[in-house]
């Protein structure tokens, strides 16, 4: 599905978070959203989603603008990977994981369908959590935590993915082996992939497209090699920068801050 | 992994539903045998339950049974209201410390109640305008509640604050009332505030049980919204349902539900809090299985407490009775140490 944003501007209450944020994004790739702590990241993922209502301007996913969605169907088109949700009433991963199936369910059927519970089944095996599917949510460590939301996006069935900061509290082997498998997905079943992320060495791994964001404006956006620049890293990040070249590919090298932090 | 783990959710489900009915229908036998003429249970159970049937019963059981039947169903119905309310509400607040009192109905129906005493003192001669009085009370509190907390932006944790701010303000007012009121009843007021099934007239039944099995039968439209509530307001929002409209449907039949009982039994203390944790331990927390299940638990809770409320009355005979809100969290409690205990453990 293709999604073309149009001068876009969200508030929170009296303060700008996105200003004149205009892109387009195609399906079967990977768009990385990068930029430092507070630079709209999430809010462009979440107003894609159509969480944050936009201010001004236009979203369009394949072609239809997003407020003529009915809110059952952008459920079933759109899946956002929210890195916060509520623990504190206990439930299990299963009884989680099957809340991603409804928008494509009756709202008022009892039963379940065992294609559903089929899909879950087949998503917990490729993301490494079949065991844990009788744990409780609040039980789980961060990393377990962090792949049970990502499976539950994916068991959604999304056309639209949004990921924010996946890589959060996953070591190196699922943060490379999901983001892998996220790619895949996202190349065999046509899906338009957004990442919001810090971690710039992924970004350069696995991005077919670079967005840079800072105090809510795009930067840069383009191929990793056009975006991952050294002096255009270092006014955004406020961080000296050494770039690698391995494997026809442009790795981030963070070395010092260019201001300190005095005592 | 997930087939399996589901049909074993389902399988204990089932099985949930029916010892849990099972237990309700002799918790219900053996109330209606408690009294001061004690009858055997088995001779009630079969003028009650095959009556149907061309069954006639010996010595004016069915008579008495019949008497104590207002009673027994009173409990069932107020229970199983409580217990559907606490749930809901912890779910609309996520806060499991929740019961259906949280928005403040209780002290805004007893305030409702002294008000109504002080300015027309024949009002406690009919019970209908007693129950019409706090319910209408009630109804304003959650009112009142409701739109403090859209005042304050309409969160849960609003709504929470706004419950808090209502209760408090209502209970001192209602206390203030209830001192004059003495004056006029010449009874220690406490016997106002606490709640007993005991007064609840066999004509007056209808209206407590039409009334709760409407509200029960518009909670199965909730119960996939309230699973995907049950995770946070933008999660449920991005599944396509709006979580306000959920939580406000279901804090209005939570409200109602209360309402209701407030007005026949009074302030019934825990059922609300306690029925939804057990239920929950039962069969999970998908509201699926959990609502009927918590109907139930909440049902056969409050007969039990019935029962304990009769049994001590007749042996170690006071004056009156004890309050049923007492009795339920005697029960109650004990219970509940024991389920926070084993899954703390866990």
């Amino acid at each position: 599905m293709k999604i073309v944003i149009e001068d876009l501007e969200v508030w929170y209450s009296s303060i700008p978070a996105l200003r004149d944020i205009s892109l387009e994004v195609s399906e079967g790739e990977m768009t990385f959203v990068i930029g430092p702590n507070g630079a709209g990241k999430s809010t462009l993922l979440k107003t894609i989603a159509y969480i944050v209502k936009p201010k001004a301007g236009a979203i369009y996913i394949d072609g239809k603008f997003i407020s003529r969605f009915s809110p059952r169907d952008l459920g079933k088109i759109v899946a956002y990977v929210d890195p916060q949700i509520s623990k504190t009433i206990p439930s299990t991963v299963l009884e989680f994981l099957l809340t991603a199936r409804y928008p494509h369910q009756a709202t008022l059927g009892f039963s379940i369908q065992r294609h559903d519970l089929e899909i879950v089944e087949k998503i917990s095996r490729q993301m490494n959590i079949a065991h844990l599917l009788n744990r409780r949510l609040d039980e789980l460590s961060s990393g377990e935590l962090q792949r049970v939301l990502i499976a539950r996006a994916l068991a959604q069935k999304p056309g639209v993915l949004l990921l924010d900061e996946p890589s959060a509290f996953l070591d190196l082997r699922y943060r490379l082996e999901i983001l892998d498998y996220v790619k895949t997905s996202t190349e065999m079943n046509k899906i338009t992939c957004i990442v919001a992320i810090h971690d710039l060495y992924l970004a350069s791994l696995y991005a077919d497209k670079i967005i840079m964001m800072n105090n809510g404006e795009i930067v840069a956006a383009g191929r990793p090699e056009e975006v991952l620049k050294k002096e255009l890293l270092e006014k955004v990040y406020r961080v000296k920068i050494h770039l690698l070249n391995i494997n026809g590919k442009n790795i981030v090298i963070p070395l010092e801050p260019i201001e300190r932090i005095g005592l | 992994m997930a087939l399996p783990l589901y049909e074993r959710r389902v399988k204990h489900f089932f099985a949930s539903l029916i010892i849990l009915v099972t237990l309700l229908l002799f918790t219900f036998t053996l109330s209606l045998s408690i009294g001061s003429a004690m009858l055997d249970p088995v001779k009630v159970f079969k003028a009650i339950f095959l009556k149907p049937f061309g069954y006639s019963a010996e010595d004016n059981i069915d008579v008495i049974a019949m008497l104590r039947l207002s009673r027994a169903l009173a409990s069932l119905f107020c229970g199983a209201s409580l217990a559907l309310a606490g749930l809901l509400m912890q779910t609309i607040t996520r806060n499991p410390l929740a019961d259906p009192y949280i928005f403040g109905l209780s002290s805004t129906a007893l305030t409702a109640v002294a008000l109504g005493i002080i300015l027309i003192p024949n009002l406690m001669v009919y019970k209908v305008y007693m129950i019409i009085v706090s319910f209408l009370g009630a109804l304003a509190g959650y009112i009142l509640t409701l739109s403090l907390s859209k005042l304050g932006g309409g969160s849960s944790l609003a709504m929470v604050l706004a419950g808090i701010a209502i209760a408090s303000l209502f209970s001192g007012v209602s206390h203030i009332l209830l001192y004059i009121v003495q004056q006029i009843v010449k009874t220690p007021y406490v016997y106002l505030l606490m709640g007993s099934v005991s007064t609840v007239l066999q004509r007056d039944l209808l209206f407590l049980a039409l009334p709760t099995l409407l509200f029960a039968a518009l909670i199965p439209a909730l119960f996939k919204p309230l699973n995907a509530y049950l995770y946070g307001d933008e999660y449920a929002k991005q599944l396509g349902f709006n979580p306000t409209l959920v939580r406000d449907s279901a804090a209005f039949i939570a409200a109602l539900l209360t309402a209701i009982t407030i007005a026949f039994v009074g302030i019934v203390g825990f059922i609300g809090l306690a029925a939804p944790h057990i239920a929950r331990f039962l069969v999970g927390s998908d509201h699926r299985f959990a609502a009927p299940i918590v109907a139930l638990v909440g049902a056969l809770l409050t007969l039990l407490a019935d029962i304990v409320v009769k049994l001590v009355s007749l042996f170690a005979g006071a004056v009156g009775e004890l309050p049923l809100g007492v009795v339920t969290a005697v029960i109650g409690a004990p219970f509940l140490a024991y389920l926070i205990v084993k899954k703390v453990r866990e």
